[in-house]
């Protein structure tokens, strides 16, 4: 039985507008035009257990209110829903203790104080019993290194930190299924891969199934084969991530390192170049030409090094977003 | 029950954390206690009574009155219409805890140390001031006055939760609740008795909730509420507790359908 099933998922706001500056606002005292915002329009898939799949889209996409959704936030204005065999809306205890929403930008932790407090009152929350709630902090301190930080007030920890004891607080009743929205906005680099060695784990150790939204695409290309890509409230595509690439863009990008330093004019004739200072050119080959492309570089080339790679991910994201299907 | 348990401790945790808040509310309910206190005992220096109410009666009306503003009229629920604003009403609904229950276990949370401090501003006040403070005319009264107290704070927090829920509806639902509570506190009794208003005001009162929150439960407290009114005023008590029972819950359960989770 999949984890969760979308049916022609929908959701429609009703958004008031206003007019601008003073007057506007005096207006709008008296009287208010609304109008109907499609987020979803039609959104159907579904996702197998312990599977990590990242829903791509630009801003305004409807991921986050697809993930609000499954989370049982938002009342869905058409289709139907099932995730871990229940209807999120009605929010069943018992459901709401089987998945974890995880937002980038929201905290949970109480801001005055430690987050061992919030810890406590979640474990409290979620029914853990001592024995349990102390097992869950070992295993997410020795994951995350809490420990030096989990008694300082909330308030006075930095992002990155921040970051970690909210994951940890959303995590310590073990949830099966876990939501995750930009975990990594405004994180450093070196945050960034702790969070997404951590994400690896637990879906690797722990089967947890998880859901990402990310506008990251090293979180996308490090953790998830399967990606859905949403556009306009509708699924332009739902697939491996090399499908999607492969599909998408007909194309592979060819690098060469040259001995010596050659004209851009000459190298032109090898295809449409993407990149060149000298020694170093990028064409963009079409797949079936490639081992053709490729001798005929070798051979009237001074090739030092040659490689044959996918376009990177960004490019590929940007041109399905600028082109507007798949 | 653990779980309402930690949140209470962790309520007074965050309260004594910032204490800012808990210290100017103390000094707003000292300042509305000074000026009521030295207004009606000027007032009734050289007179018997006013409207039935003696110097010494008045006066302890006054006193009692600041006590259940403590007890009653407090309340924590005004910020549920910026957690609903903002989003962070998400957190909430995300775990497995009623949300009336996390903001009742708040408000209790808050009360208690509010009834705590009262209590000790109250004796110094007894004690220097020396103030006519009678006490109820029976055990009874005493009982029914504790009963009648309870069932006002069950009253107010079911208003002001209502209130706060329809932040679903008004982002800005300050000034509704600014204009609900001034009209509230005064037709509760809050700063005088009600029955000095003229008949036809008392008339459109007595079908209100308010006076049971302040004005009834000191009426039985100073014996004007006789033994034979007791079970009226308990009764419309758990009536409107009913009502505003059924109204919360409706309106919340509109409101999360509306609900839109933003700033997420």
């Amino acid at each position: 039985m999949p984890a969760i099933e979308a049916q022609n998922l929908a959701k429609t706001y009703v958004v008031s507008q206003r007019g601008e500056g003073f007057t506007g606002s005096l207006k709008g005292l008296f009287s208010r035009e609304s109008r109907n915002v499609e987020a979803v329009k039609s959104v159907s898939f579904s996702v197998e257990p312990g599977e990590l799949v990242a829903f791509l889209g630009p801003n305004g996409a409807g991921k986050t209110t697809t993930l609000k959704m499954l989370s049982g936030l938002l009342y869905p204005t058409g289709g139907t829903l099932n995730v871990l065999g229940h209807v999120p809306f009605e929010k069943k205890p018992e459901y709401l203790r089987r998945f974890s929403f995880v937002m980038g930008q929201k905290h949970q932790l109480w801001w005055e104080l430690p987050a061992l407090d919030t810890f406590r009152l979640n474990a409290a929350i979620f029914d853990l019993d001592d024995k349990r709630y102390r097992r869950r902090l070992e295993e997410l301190n020795e994951l995350l290194q809490l420990d030096p930080l989990w008694n300082t007030p909330v308030k006075k920890l930095s992002l990155g930190q921040r970051m970690k004891m909210e994951l940890a607080c959303a995590l310590l009743h073990e949830p099966e299924l876990l939501l995750l929205d930009e975990p990594t906005i405004g994180l450093d680099v070196v945050m960034q891969k702790t969070l997404r060695d951590f994400v690896t784990r637990l879906n690797r150790e722990k089967k947890t199934t998880i859901l990402l939204t990310s506008h990251n695409m090293e979180d996308i290309e490090t953790l998830c084969r399967r990606v859905i890509v949403v556009h306009h409230g509708i699924i332009l595509f739902d697939g491996d991530l090399p499908d999607l690439v492969a599909r998408f863009v007909p194309a592979k990008q060819v690098t060469a390192m040259l001995k010596e330093e050659r004209p851009r004019s000459e190298l032109e004739r090898f295809g449409p170049i993407q990149d060149y200072n000298g020694l170093r050119a990028a064409w963009e080959v079409p797949r079936e030409e490639i081992s053709s492309r490729v001798s005929d570089i070798l051979n009237r080339l001074p090739v030092a090094d040659l490689t044959v790679e996918e376009m990177p991910l960004e490019d590929v994201i940007r041109r399905i977003f600028k082109e507007g299907a798949v | 029950m653990r779980k309402y348990l930690t949140l209470f401790i962790m309520s007074w945790q965050k309260q004594l954390e910032v204490r800012s808040d808990f210290i100017f509310e103390r000094g707003r309910s000292l300042a509305v206690l000074f000026s009521l206190y030295y207004l009606w005992s000027s007032l009734l220096t050289n007179r018997a009574d006013v409207a039935g109410y003696s110097r010494a009666e008045m006066l302890t009306y006054v006193i009692m009155m600041t006590l259940l503003r403590a007890w009653v009229l407090s309340n924590v629920t005004d910020r549920i219409p910026s957690e609903i604003a903002q989003g962070k009403l998400s957190d909430l609904l995300l775990r497995p805890i009623s949300h009336f229950g996390y903001w009742a276990t708040q408000d209790a949370a808050s009360k208690s140390l509010a009834i705590g401090s009262v209590f000790i501003e109250m004796t110094l006040f007894v004690f220097f001031i020396r103030p006519p403070l009678l006490p109820p005319p029976s055990v009874a009264a005493a009982g029914a006055f504790v009963l009648s107290t309870l069932l006002a704070m069950a009253m107010y927090f079911q208003m002001s939760y209502m209130l706060g829920v329809i932040g679903f509806w008004t982002a800005q639902s300050w000034g509704p609740r600014f204009c609900f509570e001034v009209f509230l506190e005064f037709s509760a009794g809050a700063y005088f008795p009600v029955d000095l208003l003229p008949e036809a005001a008392q008339k459109v009162l007595a079908w209100l909730p308010f006076p049971y929150l302040v004005f009834h439960p000191l009426s039985i407290y100073l014996g004007k509420a006789g033994p034979e009114q007791w079970l009226s005023i308990l009764g419309h008590q758990v009536l409107w507790i009913g009502i505003l029972t059924l109204a919360s819950r409706g309106l919340w359960g509109a409101g999360l359908r509306r609900y839109a989770a933003e700033g997420g």
